[in-house]
């Protein structure tokens, strides 16, 4: 019994200690430079993170692997600039309303994913981007059709605020999508990846829950597309790029594909990466591309589960199990 | 005894192959009933059709004498029909308390526990399938645990969910010497705590020791039924499992 304690114990002490020693290094990071080049592409990483995080919930976590996950972030796009330059809404407004869009569409991706078994509903999913690309090219007076749209209120006139925004709005995210993770609805989402049907032998509404992972990963990918259009004061047919899919899926895999927190670092890691290769900017999805294939063939648990081994412990844990404690000091002081 | 599970007229055809074939079954409120056949007489099929996996193309389920012919799996799961697995199917990444956890969230289970902790009857429900001491396995992940465990993990989380009727695949499929005795120990206690309990089972020496009564299947159709010392005796039971000569040889 007491392995067993220390092990959940040790689980929730490490976790609360990298979260923390993150978001303290990360608040520092502007005291030590006030780089523009250099906190630009931090925004950029903790804007990918929570994008990262967002395809996690649903791929890593409940198992439908979305490759079109730049629908969310697109559709938010659009919807936020909509917002701010038609309704002249400030962007703390139209960030909430964009998820609220990413939702929305969710919903209405979710239906297929009920038909389609899993690999079949990937392949499905490659196209939805595609379609709202057609969309909004087909009523250019409305959306700016394959111009973009110029004009957004910016997050902030001062990058240190913009930095502290999106590595606030990144750290609650992050937060919000562990607490799921970890409680009782975590715990349906990962028996529905590891077996459906079990699941459904076990009582479990797996159509509502699937629904719920769409909405969720919906919002948090839409909250990222929203940020990032304040952030480039344009919108464009870009956010619906394949590449942005793809990054969402290395992000959350090179971290580790499960556990949410992954998507940091992967988002961190992949940034950088990313800027060394600036010069060779063409070649951008070939690396994508590679570290994938390597992520998935020599550490398919990510970075963060080869950090959490050194502990042995494990990084999604249900947080029904913390009770533990309490039982194991009741039986100490009975 | 009063019937629990009413099953009338019940088909299924997959392509060529007519799975379930005009199966009729009354099973009676806390008995243990056998289901046997041969291999691909339609068992399984049956379990998935009583537990809406599978839709019936005609008759009907009657539990308690409400209509569950249509309902979704996790809709007659919740009514008090828990199912277990042929091929065990645990949640391989989750701890084996997580995976009995699970059967905790649903609305059935939720309604039941009133207010007592999610955990403490997670554990109850391993120590109800012998799973002593509990701790020794309960923090491995699924897919980590023998299968002899697993077996017995499938039933603790079908009985998370309190259920009236267990439908057991194939429990002792795949055991051991040991694990059979255990195996046969719980569903006995089972069976003591009142709850009706259903076993597909091909080892006939353990099923002879706990079921009441005996159904058999062939080809989709029940052929036999009744205590199992008659059924045993049975020509046409015999026949099927060995052939028509095969059937002499016990003449």
């Amino acid at each position: 019994m007491k392995n067993a304690v220390t092990l959940v114990k040790k689980a929730w002490s490490f976790r609360l200690k990298i979260f923390l020693l993150t978001s303290f290094i990360l608040a520092l990071l502007p005291a030590l430079t006030q780089n523009y080049y250099i906190l630009e592409i931090l925004i950029f990483a903790n804007i990918y993170s929570i994008f990262g995080a967002s395809w996690d919930i649903l791929g890593g976590v409940t198992g439908i692997f979305s490759l079109g996950q730049a629908l969310f972030f697109g559709v938010a796009a659009y919807m936020s600039g909509a917002l701010n330059l038609f309704l002249g809404l400030p962007p703390w407004m139209t960030i909430p309303i964009g998820g609220a869009f990413g939702v929305i569409v969710g919903s209405v991706v979710a239906v297929p994913s009920l038909r389609l078994k899993n690999e079949y509903f990937a392949i499905a999913s490659l196209i939805f981007p595609s379609i709202l690309t057609g969309i909004i090219s087909m009523y250019p007076e409305l959306t700016g059709g394959e111009v973009e749209i110029y004009g957004l209120a910016p997050i902030s006139g001062d990058i240190v605020v913009t930095y502290y925004s999106s590595l606030l709005l990144m750290l609650v995210s992050i937060y919000v999508l562990v607490k799921i993770l970890n409680s009782r609805i975590g715990l349906i989402f990962r028996s529905i990846r590891d077996d459906k049907e079990t699941a459904e032998a076990s009582g479990i509404d797996t159509t509502k829950y699937k629904f719920l992972a769409f909405a969720i990963s919906g919002f948090f990918a839409g909250i990222a597309g929203g940020f990032q259009a304040h952030l480039l004061m344009s919108v464009g047919l870009f956010v619906f790029d394949p590449f942005y899919s793809l990054q969402a899926m290395v992000n959350a895999a090179l971290g580790g594909m499960g556990t949410i927190v992954g998507a940091i670092g992967g988002s961190y890691l992949m940034s950088f990466l990313n800027e060394a290769l600036r010069s060779i900017a063409q070649f951008r999805v070939l690396v994508y591309a590679l570290v994938m294939i390597l992520v998935f063939r020599y550490l398919p648990g990510g970075i963060i589960r080869l950090l959490a081994k050194r502990y042995r412990i494990s990084l999604e844990t249900w947080s029904g199990l913390k009770k533990l404690r309490r039982r194991e000091n009741d039986a100490i002081h009975s | 005894m009063q019937s629990i599970l009413e099953i009338n007229g019940l088909c299924r055809r997959f392509g060529g192959i007519q799975a379930v074939d005009d199966f009729s079954l009354d099973i009676k409120e806390g008995e243990i009933l056998g289901l046997i056949g041969p291999n691909g007489a339609g068992k399984t099929t049956l379990f998935n059709l009583i537990t809406g996996f599978v839709k019936p193309d005609s008759g009907t389920v009657f539990f308690k004498k409400k209509n569950i012919t249509k309902l979704k799996p996790h809709k007659i799961a919740n009514m008090g029909i828990a199912r277990t697995f042929q091929q065990t199917k645990p949640f391989k990444s989750m701890l084996a308390v997580e995976n009995v956890a699970v059967s905790l969230m649903s609305k059935r289970a939720k309604e039941s526990k009133n207010g007592s902790d999610a955990l403490e009857i997670a554990l109850k429900a391993l120590e109800r399938v012998e799973v002593i001491p509990p701790e020794s396995n309960m923090f491995k992940l699924g897919s980590q645990l023998s299968h002899g465990y697993t077996k017995r993990l499938d039933i603790a989380r079908a009985l998370a969910l309190e259920p009236e009727i267990l439908l057991l695949d194939e429990p002792f499929g795949g055991l051991g010497f040991k694990e059979m005795s255990i195996m046969n120990k719980v569903i006995q206690k089972l069976h003591d705590e009142g709850i009706t309990i259903v076993i597909i089972e091909h080892k006939m020496r353990e099923l002879m020791k706990l079921a009441e009564r005996l159904t058999v299947m062939h080809f989709g159709a029940k052929i036999a039924e009744g205590p199992p010392r008659e059924v045993a005796k049975n020509e046409k039971v015999c026949e099927a499992y060995l052939g028509k000569e095969g059937g002499n040889l016990f003449a």
